[in-house]
């Protein structure tokens, strides 16, 4: 106690020496503790990332684009066709009907039967299907989309003036909560709701909010699709033109609606473990064929969509590495200033009767307090701070440029924003690095007063 | 004073052949060269001589704050030449009390912490501790007004004053003394040197270094030195 005593006078002898070192220090500290903060919720993230969609499995009919869309490949062309014609059990050419479907639209779809094979793999827990068609009849007004603001995005120069439309597509599926297709990602509910399963074959439908305004549509009205009166029960919104340019359907009803009847465009295969996912693909691939279905695990899709995550990360620990080398220098540099000023003091106390270990252990005090205040105010200041610089590091990532950038900032969109809680034990880890600098630090002082011979300092003194 | 003995003899130091000496670029110093002597207990001895003429490191090797290379020094039955570690330090805190010419006062403790200093160092504090400290500063003539000022808001005779009674706080036998009034003007000198020699009344042996001839003709016994050598003995 009485060292402790002498260590904070020893301190408080040059306060505003102590407060600057523990000021800079603490920005150091601080820094460190940020980033296990952001470290963290990075991890944290790619972790849900990895549960979210770690298990899942998509499989489209060999080929096609996207949610198993294909464009412009007349059917005959389409090399599923034959393949599926072959199979039997995968695959089956869309007959060409008058719906108002786009001729681009038929392809070689997969088949419910493809679907009850996959069911019955080991390790499959669920599935959900989709069908995706372009729509260009007459009865839906598709969205005109507009030219980018500003003359100089390369992408408003190809866009001819007064904007262009584009076809609407029209999305079926077996699972209402998760509206994804091609181009519609993180659709959120903006007016209404979206379908229920008791609504699987009722002509009901969720528009996005582009298309709904075009055609001055809201929750509640009707619309004509294929001679078929529609209910709108929700509007949904993306954020982009053109994924607020679709609509979506129970998958019965759209099957129905353009003659589709038990095709599949894509389906999304759950499995138990993301370590079966592997295994599960390959039975799929071998029970189907290669050339009748495409075989899509996440893995890539993980890469892509945490890509921004993962790239924060590693500069959230880098940084954090630097901030704590950083802030080891600190506190050694200063504590080498400090002992090589006090050497005479040092001389006095050793002879005086002071050991070497009692006057290492003040210095080691004396150290400590600093560090411990860096630390706290480090601490503090994570609150704050933290989810300031995890938006930063997240958006520098996604800003990357050159080839892929554009899909990574699309799929930068599907991570949200990254949430980073600051708990209490972030206190823990304050003091865990402040002792660990103090005991580092201490070692000049022990370095330093085991070598002072106190006649040699009192003498040059 | 300065005659070769083998035995203690009731006399607190013996030294024999005493050497030290510094390297100084090429050439060695030889600082202390070959002295002997003894000090009876309970007696004030001047060590006298010119600056630089090695009675300072002579105080340091009673003192243990540097190492004989050469020699024996025996101090109140304690081998100090042997001295090392553990048993160093402990000589330091039981055995002498060093009285500086620059006072070497702790400057961020009050005069009362400074004499706390050594008890604490020596595992010695609490009430007892902090009431033998004010006493030891009463002795010593330092009024209680004084005792919770630091270093920097007291005079040179008032610093000197709280030196002396910290190299007593610990109630060794030996107080070394290295020109303890070098700093202080004349009247104060003469208090100080008053103080001491009031130390032996306790059986306490004090030992000064000085080149006043004044304050030496005040001890027991005289050692002049000359080159780092005993050039005479008086008293």
């Amino acid at each position: 106690m009485k060292t402790i005593r002498r260590a904070v006078r020893a301190l408080l002898r040059s306060p505003l020496r102590a407060g600057l070192l523990v000021a800079v220090l603490a920005v150091a500290m601080g820094l460190s503790l940020i980033m296990i903060t952001v470290n963290g919720a990075f991890g944290q993230r790619l972790d849900d990332i990895r549960a979210q969609v770690g298990t899942a499995i998509t499989v489209t009919p060999a080929g096609s684009f996207g949610g198993g869309f294909r464009f412009g490949v007349p059917p005959g062309d389409a090399p599923g066709a034959a393949a599926g014609a072959d199979s039997g059990a995968g695959a089956a050419a869309d007959p060409n009907s008058d719906t108002g479907a786009d001729a681009d639209s038929e392809q070689t779809a997969l088949t419910d039967e493809a679907v009850t094979a996959i069911a019955s793999i080991e390790h499959v827990v669920g599935y959900s299907r989709q069908i995706t068609t372009r729509y260009s009849g007459d009865e839906l007004i598709a969205a005109t989309i507009e030219p980018p603001d500003g003359a100089d995005n390369p992408f408003a120069r190809n866009v001819p003036e007064g904007g262009f439309q584009i076809p609407v597509l029209v999305t079926g599926t077996d699972n209402p909560n998760a509206l994804t297709s091609l181009g519609v990602q993180n659709a959120e509910i903006v007016d209404g709701r979206t379908f229920s399963s008791d609504e699987a074959s009722a002509n009901v439908a969720v528009l996005g909010q582009t298309l709904a305004e075009a055609n001055d549509l809201a929750v509640g009205d009707t619309f004509t699709l294929n001679e078929e009166t529609v209910e709108v029960v929700g509007i949904y919104s993306t954020g982009t033109q053109f994924g607020d340019n679709s609509l979506f359907l129970p998958l019965e009803t759209a099957r129905t609606l353009f003659g589709r009847e038990g095709e599949v465009d894509s389906i999304s295969v759950q499995v138990d473990t993301g370590s079966n996912v592997t295994a599960v693909a390959d039975s799929i691939r071998t029970t189907l064929g290669e050339d009748v279905a495409d075989v899509a695990t996440t893995e890539g899709l993980i890469d892509t969509i945490s890509a921004p995550v993962a790239d924060a990360e590693s500069s959230s620990q880098i940084a954090m590495i630097a901030a704590l080398t950083a802030s080891a220098a600190i506190i050694l540099f200063s504590v080498v200033l400090v002992v090589r000023q006090r050497i005479k003091e040092i001389g006095i106390v050793k002879a005086i009767g002071a050991s070497d270990w009692q006057v290492t252990l003040q210095f080691g005090i004396e150290t400590a307090l600093i560090s411990l205040g860096a630390a706290v105010l480090g601490a503090l200041a994570t609150f704050p701070l933290a989810q300031t610089v995890a938006n930063g590091l997240v958006s520098d990532s996604s800003s990357t440029a050159g080839p892929g950038a554009g899909l990574q900032q699309a799929a930068g969109g599907l991570l949200g924003d990254i949430d980073v809680a600051v708990s209490p034990e972030i206190f823990l880890y304050a003091i865990a690095i402040a002792a660990g600098l103090a005991i580092i630090a201490s070692a000049v002082p022990a370095w330093y007063v085991s070598r002072v011979k106190p006649a040699e300092v009192l003498r040059y003194e | 004073m300065n005659e070769q003995t083998n035995g203690e003899n009731g006399h607190i130091l013996v030294a024999s052949d005493l050497v030290k000496h510094f390297e100084s670029g090429a050439r060695a110093v030889r600082a202390v060269d070959g002295v002997s002597f003894r000090v009876p207990r309970g007696r004030m001895l001047a060590i006298r001589g010119p600056s630089g003429c090695g009675k300072s490191t002579l105080l340091n090797l009673i003192g243990a704050l540097d190492t004989p290379d050469d020699g024996a020094l025996r101090v109140d039955g304690v081998d100090v030449r042997g001295l090392t570690g553990g048993r160093e330090v402990a000589y330091r805190r039981r055995k002498v009390g060093f009285v500086f010419q620059q006072f070497h006062l702790v400057p961020h403790l009050s005069a009362l912490e400074n004499v706390l200093l050594p008890m604490e160092l020596a595992g010695d504090s609490g009430r007892d501790a902090g009431e033998l400290a004010q006493a030891l500063l009463r002795q010593v003539g330092l009024p209680d007004e004084l005792h919770r000022r630091r270093p920097a808001k007291l005079s040179g005779g008032e610093q000197q004053r709280v030196a002396i009674a910290r190299a007593l706080a610990n109630d060794p036998p030996i107080i070394l003394a290295d020109e303890p009034t070098a700093n202080l003007d004349s009247k104060t000198g003469r208090l100080i040197i008053d103080l001491l020699q009031a130390l032996r009344q306790d059986d306490r042996t004090v030992i000064i270094a000085t080149h006043d001839a004044g304050i030496a003709a005040k001890a027991d016994a005289i050692l002049e030195m000359s080159d780092g050598k005993i050039v005479g003995a008086g008293g």
